[in-house]
């Protein structure tokens, strides 16, 4: 039996409540307004220009570009983080001891700021660094991995497929815990192979993890800025130009606030409907698999 | 028998494997130590530098070189004053709003716990430039309050407590209660307690996602007097260009503490994941 008592209740809701109402419902109404204006950080003018905001980034290409790149890092950041996050799982997961120690050790990627592990891709990477000039004196191969729009966005991805695989990998390993060692023992006596196995058992089994980590990873690649806004600053050409990364330039650098707000509730729209479309995707395979 | 060997001969493998594979996930880590002690002319040549020297080391504690000094000490305190008193904030404000919603009947309480979720899901990217505006016009722009309070509440946090604290048995509240307990010192003296693999989660979390922030500081920090150390290498990755060296050491002296603190607490961690992941 719990104790009704409302003004307990609010007592110990209110940090929550002030910080809701400060730092949450005001900055969003605010945005609202802001995005009907053309104020520019600076002056003590504000004109309100109605729909103008919307309407001028609906026509710009460099909005298009930020819709579309951002899917690019999904379809490209999404598997990539899967497969080395399954990967860091399988081979735990297969260990008989010391999983703990290697899981923690995998674990560590995930500690480092993305502006550092830019500054070692950058150097890696760079025209004289190891990795360059290797290509180049073995194979005459000459990759401009910065310069060119999909070795820009591949490497993006990388980097944070990189630091995310061990927490995800955790999430699977325990998904793979909790599955029936018996679901094994009577495929082997089956004859099923190791492709069906994974297929046809594991995949199936380890779905609520996979789900986990399927939404997890589609949240990030909605959000990415740190690594674009350090190695490429959105280029080249736009080809890594996020919408935090827009947003950002047009408030911060081209001062233009309220233009900034009408692109960043035009991006808010389009990543909610987006998460809400590919999860519902996500759980119709689930259902496929008998998960509800 | 010959089964035994081909079953240890497999292990094995699986260890090599897997050993392998770690240390080709974990290299950038060794890359940037090796290259904050490689000479300078070594620096990103090598995935191995071949000479070693202490001069970035030095460089950075002494900032001799420049004119400019640049104040990587001042800023690792600054990123761990900064870090250490939001996530404080954070931890106590989760635990008071958790407690209430796991185990306080009041009116408004399904309206709150559905408000947090909402927010969860919420593209939080609306909130950056009138957040920056509010911050701006309390005139907190370049201060420790303007880094700290706007990142104060970790819906996230409260979530987490929240199904933790309603798993534990009302009784035990209940009869902490006729003992004479407030609920204060029943959260304090007896629920956070009990919650202690999961504190170390969501503090490890917490402190790891604060520690590295880089877009709200970089707004809000001006000058030298409140810049945290990620958002001053963020700052001298151009201009500091031609100082590699440096720019690793620095940003080993950002990752070590991380990595410290979560092998330091990496036992609680494992259990706490195990609960949170079920």
């Amino acid at each position: 039996m719990k104790r009704r008592n409302n003004k307990l209740g609010w007592l110990f809701t209110s940090p929550y409540l002030i910080f809701t109402t400060i730092f949450f419902l005001l900055p969003l109404f605010w945005s609202f307004w802001l995005a009907l204006t053309n104020w520019n950080l600076i002056s003590p003018e504000i004109k309100f220009v109605g729909l103008e905001n919307f309407i001028v980034s609906f026509k710009n290409a460099k909005i298009h570009q930020a819709f579309f790149v951002t899917y690019k890092f999904l379809i490209v950041f999404v598997p990539l983080a899967l497969i080395l996050s399954m990967l860091v799982a399988v081979l735990v997961n297969r260990l008989p001891k010391f999983k703990g120690v290697f899981l923690v050790a995998f674990f560590l990627p995930y500690l480092s700021s993305g502006v550092v592990t830019s500054l070692i891709v950058k150097g890696i990477l760079s025209y004289n660094g190891p990795i360059s000039t290797w290509l180049r004196n073995s194979f005459g191969w000459d990759v401009d991995w910065l310069g060119s729009p999909t070795a820009a966005l591949i490497v993006v991805s990388v980097m944070i497929a990189w630091k995310m695989s061990g927490y995800y990998g955790l999430i699977l390993v325990s998904g793979l815990n909790s599955i029936n060692t018996e679901i094994y023992e009577a495929a082997a006596l089956d004859g099923v192979n190791g492709w069906q196995r994974f297929w046809k058992i594991t995949v199936p089994m380890l779905y609520p993890s996979l789900y986990t980590v399927l939404i997890l990873a589609i949240g990030v690649s909605f959000g990415i800025f740190t690594e674009v806004y350090q190695l490429t600053g959105g280029g080249p050409n736009g080809a890594t130009n996020t919408w935090q990364m827009e947003i950002y330039n047009q408030a911060f650098v081209n001062l233009k606030s309220g233009y900034a707000s009408a692109i960043a509730l035009i991006a808010a729209v389009v990543t909610f409907l987006s998460i809400g479309v590919l999860r519902n995707l996500i759980e119709k395979w689930g259902k496929h698999y008998g998960w509800n | 028998m010959v089964g035994t060997k081909n079953k240890t001969l497999k292990v094995t493998l699986n260890y090599i494997f897997t050993i392998v594979f770690l240390l080709i996930m974990i290299f950038p880590f060794i890359y940037l130590v090796l290259n904050s002690f490689a000479s300078w002319d070594q620096v990103d040549k090598h995935l191995i530098p071949t000479s070693y020297s202490l001069r970035s080391w030095q460089w950075l504690f002494s900032n001799s070189v420049t004119v400019a000094p640049a104040p990587w000490v001042q800023a690792f305190l600054h990123t761990f004053i900064v870090s250490t008193i939001t996530v404080f904030l954070m931890m106590l404000f989760a635990v008071m709003v958790a407690y209430a919603l796991a185990k306080i009947e009041f009116r408004g309480k399904k309206l709150v716990d559905n408000f947090i979720l909402f927010q969860m899901f919420f593209p939080g990217i609306i909130l950056l430039i009138p957040q920056f505006l509010l911050i701006t016009k309390v005139g907190w722009i370049d201060t420790f309050q303007g880094m700290i309070l706007p990142t104060a509440v970790s819906l996230w946090a409260i979530f987490m407590y929240t199904n933790f604290f309603k798993a534990i048995p009302d009784t035990l509240i209940e009869s902490a209660k006729l003992d004479g307990a407030t609920d204060m010192q029943i959260l304090f003296k007896i629920v956070v307690p009990m919650s202690k693999s999961i504190t170390t989660v969501i503090f490890l979390f917490l402190y790891t996602e604060r520690w590295t922030t880089l877009l709200w500081d970089m707004i809000v920090s001006k000058s030298d007097s409140t810049v945290t150390l990620n958002v001053l290498i963020s700052q001298m990755f151009g201009p500091y260009g031609t100082y590699p060296g440096p720019m690793y050491a620095a940003s080993v002296l950002l990752t070590l503490p991380l990595i410290l603190l979560f092998l330091l607490f990496s036992k609680n961690f494992q259990e706490g994941m195990q609960y949170t992941l079920k």
